[in-house]
């Protein structure tokens, strides 16, 4: 039997952006920012794009005069509510530490806002883990 | 602003960060949108429809 020989060893890829890139700190631009993550990925198009929802979304819930999610002791529901508004990153920090924003609960849009922001809240939070596989290489 | 323009902006949002989220191809964006849109409005009026012969009811109390 002839022997073989060896094959060369395949040329290093390129890494794409994408290779490079430190998965948690894409996650953590990504909870900062919206659409931080996907631009930090060069993402261009889609980043802007994701940025522009998620603020006209908050923007639409507080122009609403709707409800921004805290804790209350014994009222597990109250925890998710918190959870996902806190998913907005810099905007929930600034509206609930900065300006002290609660929502006004005699507004007739404060249920409407509130789903506004709730919404915001949780597309960022999807929006941290397509960052989080893009950046792993686990999805395009 | 109305009901029904809040929910066609709520859709349209939605439907637009969906689209993004989970197409690659501009023209499969594009097919996504319309069906989530046009499901979410129309489901919405379709609730609304069947929910028309139910009496109102009393306003609930302000607390």
């Amino acid at each position: 039997m002839a022997e073989t020989e060896p094959q060369p060893a395949p040329a290093a890829e390129k890494p794409t952006p994408a290779a490079r890139a430190n998965p948690m700190l894409c996650a953590v631009l990504a909870w900062l920012v919206p659409g931080a993550g996907h631009l930090y990925l060069r993402r261009w198009g889609r980043g802007a794009l994701f940025l522009v929802v998620i603020l006209l979304s908050l923007a639409v819930g507080l122009g609403l005069e709707g409800k921004l999610w805290e804790l209350i002791p014994g009222q597990p529901l109250s925890y998710l509510g918190t959870f996902a508004c806190a998913a907005l990153g810099v905007p929930y920090l600034a509206l609930r530490f900065g300006l002290n924003y609660q929502g006004q609960i005699e507004s007739q849009g404060y249920e409407y806002g509130a789903a506004f922001i709730l919404t915001a809240g949780l597309m960022n939070l999807l929006l941290i883990l397509d960052a989080w596989d893009i950046a792993r290489g686990l999805k395009e | 602003m109305s009901h029904f323009l809040l929910m066609v902006l709520y859709s349209a949002l939605v439907s637009v960060f969906f689209a993004a989220l989970w197409r690659r191809r501009l023209r499969d964006q594009a097919i996504l949108f319309l069906q989530l849109f046009l499901g979410m409005v129309g489901g919405g009026l379709l609730l609304a429809w069947l929910m028309y012969p139910f009496p109102p009811g009393p306003p609930a109390p302000i607390p």
